[in-house]
């Protein structure tokens, strides 16, 4: 190379002169071209440098999902668990259920659980026990707050505690601080509910697990007053304030195998000759002891927690009881809780009024699935009971919203034909917006006074902000009539109870594909077939508090309940009302009323129920409500949204200086539910632990909604490779200048030489 | 002539690194003095104003040291994007002057720069978005490991950490994070 080098320069001096200038003119150029690109990229965002370090960079965020889930992979197993056992007894009219929840610390921290589970709508908790080793510790009812502020300072002092929380009328947490590594913590929660009936049947529901709710995006996130000092500004508006409350980690079930085994036993005393007996979603085993009682026990011992249980029952004769009065004694008052189920609508043979029929269809990712399934099947029935003389519009949503026709049109078999093909082609996906559905359904546009309004809502209501459409149904429902249809394994039966009672209409569920035409068709009784409206109750001879406060209008084989606490057990009770034109009344003498079980605490959750339904139709005043709803739950122990069991082992048992892990258990999904149509292809995660510190200058009082607090906080890189980058630059500047002198000196001296 | 291509590749590779290196230190600089008017007009207006139309972040606060005369415009989010423009606070921990510990992450070689002068006792200032200010007082510091800080984010106190790569001096990028810990002392709403 050399030697060619001197060959060529020999050969074309003066050429090779103009070669070494342009060459370096050339350097040049490029050298302040570069320096001006440089200057460019300062207004362009990316740069090499910036990506280069994004590589290795973990936000607390991320770390969650990265590569701490190996670490935490292997804690699946090793994570705290929970078992439940439900032990129901029913005695006639009402029952009482033990649900005791075991938890099993297999690791070697010590750790506080919070568990979410749902419970029946209508229950009243009563009883909070914790067992520890061998001591039972029975827990006290006290205002939310005062309890939390219990359950804080046991959980610092190192103290078992355990707090039964409400947080929606069927959504409970609770809560166990300070379980040792390998121990295991008992707690039992016991709560009282009446027994369903309509028609011949009679049934309890017993839920298993809260399906993951949609909560709607907050409007306005934050508090910003201006700045001048004006005083106004924007406020928070979050529809669903406690969504960290109720939104417990959820398993892919592709992922994990079910957690939360649940045994359930049901002593059934029914107080009439047994006929059918029927487990809808569950295998059973049934053991008969004598005529009036059974005992049903899971076929398979235990089951994963992910769809409700559902048992009904039939009386061995052709028809129930009609009339049904229970009393109980409870201090110096009584209490009664009677059934009556008016008369039958044969003799209503007069022509059914036409209908203007609204069907709402939710086809939201939750009801991905078997639920959309069952769901189109419903409306599908539905539209092929219309009479040619109805009206009807349907309307499909999720966080989008279609209304199929700008207004309702006549039942014709084009039109049907038109919804049929509408409805066939539903698929379930997006949000669950539910209020501007009920809204859009709820708008009267017609007007016809001849003709019934009718709201038919299919969903599995599962929404964070209830309250919201409740508001909706009590602003706008008018002359409109809202029937539930509870769609899926694992409906939000509160939301469909209360909407069905504000809009006063009926509720049905649907838990499976065969069940749709059995339930569809009593919905339609109850559709086609006048209720019992005006229906007024009287005792003669006593002062009686009865509630619900607003007696409202019984569909067809329903039957209407009423709880009532009297001054005293005489006289009888009349109760009034019309079948449709036709005036109807029934006498019940009060003496006649066969002894009950925990009918004052179902007198007051009811009475609770009604403060909360007079809170949403603007009777009471938010304030009146709270102070109603306080007093009752105080006075008859039960866990409402403002009291709180809680219990505490006065024996410390971690010691001092030892950290405490929070660890949220974690839920199946519900039975027949789509996991990526409900969370997208989002990594799921693991139990989440964090580290807590429980000394002593922590404030007790609030829980902070801690902004999703991972395990710690990973810190960023933070250096950049400016320095290196430029000590480089500069040693390689360096080096080429050396070289090019060296190499400019050796052709000089060949020439000299 | 082909003897001259080997030191002028030298020279240019050696221009290109050194023009990168100074580039970053270009661009830190400059980010901040476009993210100090950004943040004026942000407490303005109350509003959160992006720099330049293609950001994807936004200025949040300020952090001031007056005794040694540093201040910077702390960035949302610590991405390698933010940091590139100035400190980024961490995502998931609180905002400055609420309950819970803000972390505040930059580059030990330009924004957080000066952090090696910061003493115990120092008192550092943060004006947040909305126009509030806050006083912090330095109270302990630790070298740690980055997957390791010790950090409790559940914390209940009103607690501030400002961090960067720790040592201050080295050229290669390491595990070890130096963290400075601060306690709210006041508030002027």
């Amino acid at each position: 190379m050399d030697a060619y080098d001197t060959a060529d320069s020999d050969e074309h001096p003066l050429l090779s002169r103009l070669i070494k200038v342009g060459l370096f003119l050339l350097a040049q150029g490029i050298a302040v071209m570069l320096v001006a690109f440089l200057a460019l990229l300062v207004s362009f965002g990316t740069s090499w440098s910036a990506t280069t370090e994004q590589a290795s960079l973990l936000q607390p965020g991320e770390a969650r999902s990265g590569s701490l889930l190996l670490k935490e992979d292997g804690a699946i197993t090793e994570a705290i668990r929970v078992g439940t056992d439900v032990d129901i007894t029913v005695s006639g009219p009402t029952l009482r259920a033990r649900v005791t929840q075991v938890f099993r610390n297999p690791t070697k921290d010590w750790v506080e659980a919070t568990y979410v589970y749902p419970l029946a709508t209508g229950g009243a908790v009563d009883t909070l026990k914790m067992v520890v080793g061998d001591r039972v510790i029975v827990g006290d009812i006290k205002e939310r707050q005062q309890a939390r502020v219990i359950y804080e300072e046991a959980r610092r002092a190192g103290q078992k505690a355990a707090l039964t929380e409400q947080q929606r009328p069927n959504i409970f947490t609770n809560s166990v601080a300070n379980i040792g590594p390998g121990e295991t913590v008992l707690v039992q929660i016991e709560y009282q509910e009446p027994v369903h009936q309509s028609g011949n049947e009679y049934s309890l529901r017993l839920p298993l697990v809260v399906g993951p709710r949609y909560n709607p995006a907050p409007i306005v996130q934050s508090v910003d007053f201006r700045k001048d000092g004006s005083g106004w500004g924007a406020a928070t508006s979050d529809p669903v304030p406690d969504r960290d409350r109720i939104s417990p980690p959820v398993l892919d079930p592709a992922r994990n195998a079910p957690v939360n085994p649940t045994s359930i036993t049901v002593r059934l005393k029914a107080g009439f000759a047994l006929g059918e007996i029927k487990s809808h979603h569950h295998n059973v085993k049934t053991e008969s002891p004598d005529d009036t009682t059974r005992v049903v026990t899971l076929a398979d011992g235990v089951v994963p927690a992910d769809r409700d249980f559902e048992l009904t029952w039939k009386p061995a004769a052709e028809k129930a009881p009609s009339v049904g009065l229970f009393r109980e004694r409870i201090g110096d008052a009584d209490y009664l809780l009677a059934f009556v189920t008016p008369p039958g609508a044969e003799q209503a043979a007069q022509k059914p009024l036409p209908r203007e029929v609204v069907f709402v269809i939710d086809n939201s990712g939750s009801m991905g699935g078997t639920s959309i399934v069952q769901a189109k099947a419903s409306l599908l029935y539905a539209l092929g009971r219309l009479q040619p003389n109805d009206r009807f519009n349907v309307i499909r949503f999720d966080d989008t919203m279609d209304v199929l026709f700008p207004a309702s049109v006549p039942a014709d078999a084009t039109h049907v034909g038109e919804a049929t093909s509408f409805v066939g082609a539903l698929q379930a996906r997006g949000g669950t917006e539910m209020v501007p559905a009920m809204r859009a359904a709820l708008t009267d546009k017609i007007s016809d006074t001849n003709m019934v309004r009718q709201v038919v809502f299919l969903t599995d209501g599962a929404i964070g902000n209830e309250q919201q459409l409740f508001d909706a149904i009590t602003t706008m429902r008018g002359r409109s009539r809202v029937f539930m249809v509870g769609i899926g394994s694992a409906p939000n039966t509160y939301l469909m109870t209360r909407a069905a009672e504000l809009g006063r209409g009926a509720f049905t569920h649907i838990g499976s594909v065969e069940q749709v035409e059995e339930r569809m068709r009593g919905l339609f009784a109850k559709l086609e077939n006048p209720a019992v409206t005006g229906i007024t109750a009287r005792f003669s001879d006593t002062k009686a508090d009865v509630t619900p406060a607003i007696i409202p209008d019984v569909y067809r084989d329903e039957p209407l309940v009423l709880a009532a606490r009297l001054d005293k057990l005489a006289g009888s009770l009349e109760i009034k009302g019309r079948v449709g034109d036709r005036p109807w009344s029934v006498t019940l003498p009060l003496q006649s009323a066969a002894e009950g079980k925990g009918l004052s605490k179902l007198w007051a959750r009811r009475k609770i129920a009604d403060a909360e339904v007079a809170r949403t139709l603007r009777e009471m005043t938010p304030e009146e409500a709270d102070k109603a709803i306080l007093a009752l739950a105080l006075d008859h122990q039960i866990v409402t949204r403002l009291t709180s069991l809680v219990a505490v082992d006065k024996t410390p048992s971690r010691p001092e200086g030892s950290p405490l892990k929070l660890s949220e258990l974690p839920v199946n999904l519900p039975a027949g539910w789509d996991f990526e149509k409900v969370f997208g292809e989002r990594q799921q995660l693991p139990t989440q632990l964090r580290e807590r510190h429980a000394d002593a200058r922590n404030q007790p009082a609030t829980r902070r909604p801690t902004p999703a607090a991972p395990d710690a906080i990973r810190l960023p890189k933070t250096a950049t490779s400016a320095e290196l980058k430029m000590i480089a630059g500069f040693i390689l500047i360096v080096l080429a200048v050396v070289l090019f002198v060296f190499n400019r000196r050796r052709p000089l001296l060949t020439d000299a030489g | 002539m082909p003897r001259l291509i080997s030191p002028l590749l030298l020279a240019l590779i050696g221009l290109i690194l050194f023009g990168d290196g100074a580039y970053i230190h270009a661009k830190a600089w400059l980010a901040q003095v476009l993210l100090e008017r950004t943040f004026e007009r942000s407490i303005a207006t109350g509003q959160a104003v992006k720099p330049w139309s293609w950001a994807d972040t936004w200025p949040i606060a300020r952090i001031e040291v007056k005794r040694i005369g540093a201040s910077a415009i702390v960035l949302e989010g610590a991405s390698g994007q933010a940091l590139a423009f100035g400190p980024g606070h961490i995502r998931h921990t609180a905002d400055a002057g609420e309950r819970g510990i803000a972390v505040y992450a930059a580059h030990r070689d330009t924004h957080f720069h000066f952090l090696r002068n910061v003493a115990m006792g120092d008192v550092i200032d943060i004006t947040r978005r909305d126009g509030q200010h806050f006083r912090y007082r330095a109270d302990s510091s630790a070298v740690v490991r980055f997957d390791a800080s010790g950090i409790d984010p559940t914390t209940r106190d009103f607690e501030l950490i400002l961090t960067t790569c720790w040592p201050f001096d080295a050229v290669t990028s390491g595990p070890e994070r130096y963290i400075l810990h601060a306690t709210l002392i006041g508030a002027d709403r």
